[in-house]
């Protein structure tokens, strides 16, 4: 136990590698099914455990760990939390158990290595989100694509080689530049103070030109803003959404197009303070002309999940408008931020669910085109509520999750710029227009395919792995305090003192 | 004038791997006239007790640097790495070969000798601090190359590629040999040491300036950087694969070794010369190199091109050296060309393992649908190209890392901008492997392959340490790799 505690992170990131490892090495779909789900579920009290045990009033980083590496270069790894990470750990705990679960009665060929690869990548994942040293930091980012590039690839659609290439030429190139853009700093880090050191916690303190700052700025930025997706780099989304298999699209829009989002607010915002406010109204344009064309965008569309993937590109553009949200005093608005991180987690549940359910008619049907259905609520009643659920929270209903964090972007940025806020109210207003375009296509009416008829309702397992998002969708609306009461404190922190940023480590 | 150097024991100590290796060649050379003594089993008993005693003697070959046969030959910890490695590299190509089609050729009396031979040569050129010998090293390594290319396999094909490398070879030894005259010329000595003594007074004077153009121009073709690299893809492509194998990562070793000792001691005083170059052809290298990779059919072919792009790569942190006493790109280097070695070997081992001897000419194509045949076979070559693609978490990251990290040191910006558009691009032609291993189906009848046996064999055992290392160097060991380096690194370290 007094291993468990000192070491939790560690085993809260590389126990789902330790499964992938056994499921690869131990033949069976039926081992690999019952491993994988255990596996994600321990993962998930693991992560309990943190979520139980950090201190909400405090802004340090916990739980760190910190080991030697590469000496010679000053390269650790650190594994912390602090309040804005730990939701989003949350968020991938919660959501891989569901998407193993989804996959239970899957007839997909290698269904072991399949498992395996997601299993692999919660790794990837959790562990981009800990990591508090720039060169660990970046072996997770990028080994991350490894399993999603095989998941998209061999279990994805028809033109899945193309998505797959693709989706991760854009996501390396993005990469490098922020790779080399690491090593400037961790270059001027070591000349001004004569230590070498790639942990974030010591490049906070460094203080470097404003102009350096602009070009590091912008290759973190860029990285951050492909992975995201921001108009105009979201192209591979659209691809990548359409041909990866069903749990792949949850795990890509749930989890992956956070860390985008995560990387400005842990390091390109609190490195680079003075170029936040250059490039701020850049990044909040692109984010604005990302939630209106991806809102116009998904209205237009005929097949239901590149329609679903279009309104990520619409609701992370609301993510990054809220997360640079600049006062009049300098300050970040800790509305919006706060609004961002919360409009993260409810895209992930909310966009979740609803790739689930695209899947689930996706099974049924082998179509995902929107005039192919119609009617569907008399037919599957209890698949319309779930879509409802979903929907409603896509949009942000009051009583839902979606609207907590959109009322706080507005309301933020409204103090930061009234026309801003305006626009992107406007992707509010289009959001309800195409979600619920895709409900009334698929839902109501009459069923004018005779196959769509004998359609038959959710099965258990469906239920299983949807109920939880369902109920998390309207408990995210009710208590959001629940929830954003463990981010309280790091987000203030991070929203009045990001120029001067620094996290403390918390001696536990 | 002239006086025979004294030969003390610690010489024996230094030369004793080259000395073990020559009398190896004399053994199976005489081995080869009676049938039965120069049986393959015979023949490679010796080889094996040869090998493996020169690689025990390199080991402890004394780390402290002392020079013998004014300068001939040198201990030290770079003498030491560079030749263990080189043996290594011997050990693991003659493991793999063994399951291999052209097991028997090689293990033949006179082949196995002139291999022998040659490898003197290597260990040779890696140990010196003499332009004369490191030329007769050179040349002992490069023309038992040419014969061993065209001889093991004679047929057409390897011939042709054996008569181009020689040319080729022959004018850059030509090239390189005038570099070292010039130098000769205008600093007086042969000794690399005494040049950078020497050198100060005269590095105003065209011929020296010249002489060191020449000798980065020589040692571009042996490391086939662009626009030296013609000879490459056909020998990689025209060689039997085993000798691919080894020359791909020998060469390398050797020549990078030597390019350390010259750039990092000798020319780093004037650095203004070269420095231009070797800008360009690095730049050309990782230019040319990926995007010729891009469009190659033929895996041999891709995989030479996609070395030239290495060398490129390896070529920025050269450049890096411009800056006296910096320690880390030599360390940026060594990293990356262990990295290099490791997977080229793995991905050439899995060349072999796949190859017959009616298709032994594999195609890109020829790889569709393999993760379903023998996936083992896959998942190693999956973890070779990622490694060489820089993706984590393999050596090749780690490296890329190192190099970026040294080039970035010295401001060279616009290098490391294009490393980063070339590794961008190569990783397109890497993961079109994979992609045509796991997400394609066999396009031809999957006779055409040796779908080497799945279960335990000397093959997988092989591939298996590549594997296990190229994974290690990217998360467990680079740091403990590193601290190895540092201390390698220092011998070759401009002295002042």
């Amino acid at each position: 136990m007094e291993f468990f505690n000192s070491h939790v992170l560690s085993i809260l990131t590389f126990l789902p590698l330790v499964v992938a490892g056994a499921i690869f090495l131990v033949r069976g779909d039926q081992f690999a099914k019952i491993a994988a789900l255990a596996g994600s579920i321990l993962t998930f009290f693991v992560s309990l455990h943190v979520w139980h045990y950090f201190d909400a009033s405090s802004v340090k980083v916990q739980f760190v760990e910190s080991y030697v590496w590469m000496p010679e270069f000053g390269i650790r790894a650190i594994f912390g939390v602090d309040g804005i990470s730990l939701l989003l750990v949350m968020l991938t705990t919660a959501l891989t158990p569901l998407v193993i679960l989804s996959l239970w009665h899957s007839h997909v060929a290698n269904l072991r290595y399949f498992l395996g690869s997601i299993m692999a990548l919660q790794t990837g994942m959790l562990g981009a989100l800990v990591a508090l040293d720039l060169v660990f930091f970046y072996v997770f980012w990028e080994a991350m694509l490894i399993p999603m590039y095989f998941i998209i690839g061999i279990w994805g659609g028809a033109r899945r080689i193309y998505a797959t290439t693709k989706f991760v030429l854009y996501t390396v190139v993005g990469s490098l530049l922020m790779l080399a853009a690491a090593i400037v700093l961790y270059i001027s880090y070591y000349r001004q103070t004569g230590m070498y050191s790639t942990s974030i916690l010591d490049l906070y303190n460094a203080s470097i030109e404003p102009r350096v700052q602009l070009w590091l700025f912008g290759c973190f930025a860029l990285a951050f803003a492909i992975k995201v997706p921001m108009w105009p780099f979201h192209t591979w989304l659209p691809d990548a959404h359409v041909e990866a298999p069903t749990a792949g699209s949850v795990i890509l829009a749930g989890v992956l197009l956070k860390m985008g989002t995560y990387g400005f607010l842990r390091f390109a915002i609190p490195m680079f303070p003075v170029a936040v406010k250059s490039f701020a109204p850049v990044l909040v344009f692109l984010g604005v002309v990302g939630i209106i064309y991806g809102a116009l965008t998904a209205w237009v569309q005929k097949d239901a999940k590149k329609l679903v993937a279009y309104s990520s590109v619409s609701h992370l553009g609301f993510v990054v408008v809220g997360s640079l949200a600049l006062l009049a005093d300098g300050t970040l608005s800790q509305e919006a931020l706060t609004g961002a991180l919360y409009q993260m987690i409810n895209h992930g549940v909310s966009t979740g669910a609803l790739f689930f359910l695209v899947g689930v008619i996706y099974e049924r049907r082998h179509t995902r085109m929107l005039e192919d259905f119609g009617g569907l609520a008399s037919v599957m009643p209890w698949f319309a509520v779930m879509l409802i659920i979903a929907t409603l929270g896509s949009v942000g209903l009051p009583g839902t999750g979606g609207f907590v964090g959109e009322f706080l972007i507005l309301l933020g940025t409204f103090q930061s710029s009234p026309v801003t806020a305006l626009l992107a109210g406007s992707g509010v207003l289009l959001g309800a227009i195409y979600m619920l375009t895709l409900c009334r296509k698929i839902l109501f009416g009459p069923v004018t395919h005779a196959e769509n008829k004998a359609l038959h309702d959710l099965t258990p397992l469906e239920f299983a792995y949807l109920v939880p998002l369902a109920i998390l969708v309207i408990v995210m609306g009710v208590f959001p305090d629940f929830f954003l009461g463990k981010s309280k404190a790091s987000i203030e922190h991070l929203a009045k003192n990001y120029r001067s940023y620094s996290l403390a480590v918390d001696a536990h | 004038m002239f006086s025979f150097p004294e030969i003390t024991s610690s010489f024996y100590m230094t030369a004793a791997p080259i000395l073990i290796l020559v009398t190896g060649a004399m053994i199976t050379l005489l081995q080869s006239v009676s049938r039965r003594l120069g049986s393959r089993s015979a023949i490679e008993f010796v080889m094996w007790v040869t090998v493996l005693s020169a690689i025990a003697a390199a080991a402890v070959i004394p780390g402290e640097q002392a020079e013998h046969l004014a300068g001939g030959l040198l201990s030290g910890t770079m003498s030491r790495f560079a030749q263990v490695m080189i043996l290594g590299i011997t050990a693991f190509v003659m493991l793999i070969v063994r399951e291999h089609h052209t097991g028997t050729a090689f293990f033949r009396g006179e082949l196995s000798s002139i291999f022998l031979m040659l490898l003197s040569g290597m260990l040779m050129m890696v140990a010196s601090d003499d332009l004369v010998t490191l030329f007769v090293g050179l040349e002992l390594a490069s023309i038992g190359l040419y014969v061993v290319i065209g001889y093991l396999q004679p047929n057409r094909r390897s011939q042709e590629g054996a008569i181009k490398y020689f040319i080729l070879g022959s004018v850059a030894a030509a090239i390189l040999l005038f570099g070292f005259a010039l130098l000769y010329a205008s600093c007086g000595t042969m000794r690399l040491s005494g040049i950078v003594a020497n050198l100060p007074s005269v590095s105003s004077h065209g011929w020296a300036r010249l002489g060191a153009l020449l000798t980065l121009v020589g040692l571009g073709f042996k490391l086939a950087l662009v626009p030296f690299h013609m000879w490459a893809p056909d020998a990689y492509e025209s060689a039997p694969t085993a000798v691919t194998a080894f020359m791909a990562t020998t060469v390398k070793v050797m020549i990078l070794v030597t390019t350390l000792r010259l750039f990092a001691g000798t020319f780093s005083i004037m650095a203004e010369v070269w420095y231009p170059a070797l800008v360009v052809l690095a730049v050309l290298s990782m230019i040319v190199g990926n995007i010729m990779a891009l469009v190659q059919t033929s895996l041999k072919r891709m995989l030479a091109y996609s070395s030239i792009a290495h060398s490129g790569y390896m070529a920025v942190a050269v450049c890096a050296l411009s800056s006296v006493g910096s320690g880390l790109p030599v360390r940026a280097i060594l990293f990356y060309l262990l990295s290099y070695v490791l997977v080229s070997l793995g991905a050439f081992g899995v060349v072999m393992a796949l190859e017959t001897p009616d298709n032994d000419q594999l195609t890109i194509d020829d790889l569709s649908g393999l993760a379903k045949k023998n996936p083992w076979i896959a998942f190693a070559m999956t973890v070779f190209m990622l490694s060489f693609a820089g993706m984590p978490p393999t050596a090749g990251f780690i490296g890329k890392f190192f190099v970026f990290n040294a080039a970035l040191n010295n401001h060279l910006y616009g290098l490391v901008l294009i490393g980063v558009v070339g590794s961008s691009i190569s990783l397109f032609y890497y993961l079109r492997l994979v992609v045509r291993m796991y997400m394609s189906e066999p396009v031809a009848p999957f006779g055409a392959l040796r779908v080497a046996n799945p279960g335990i064999s000397l093959t997988n055992a092989l591939l298996a340490f590549s594997v296990a290392t190229t994974l290690l160097l990217g998360t467990a060991l680079p740091g403990v790799a590193m601290e190895r380096l540092v201390r390698t690194s220092a011998d070759v370290l401009a002295k002042k």
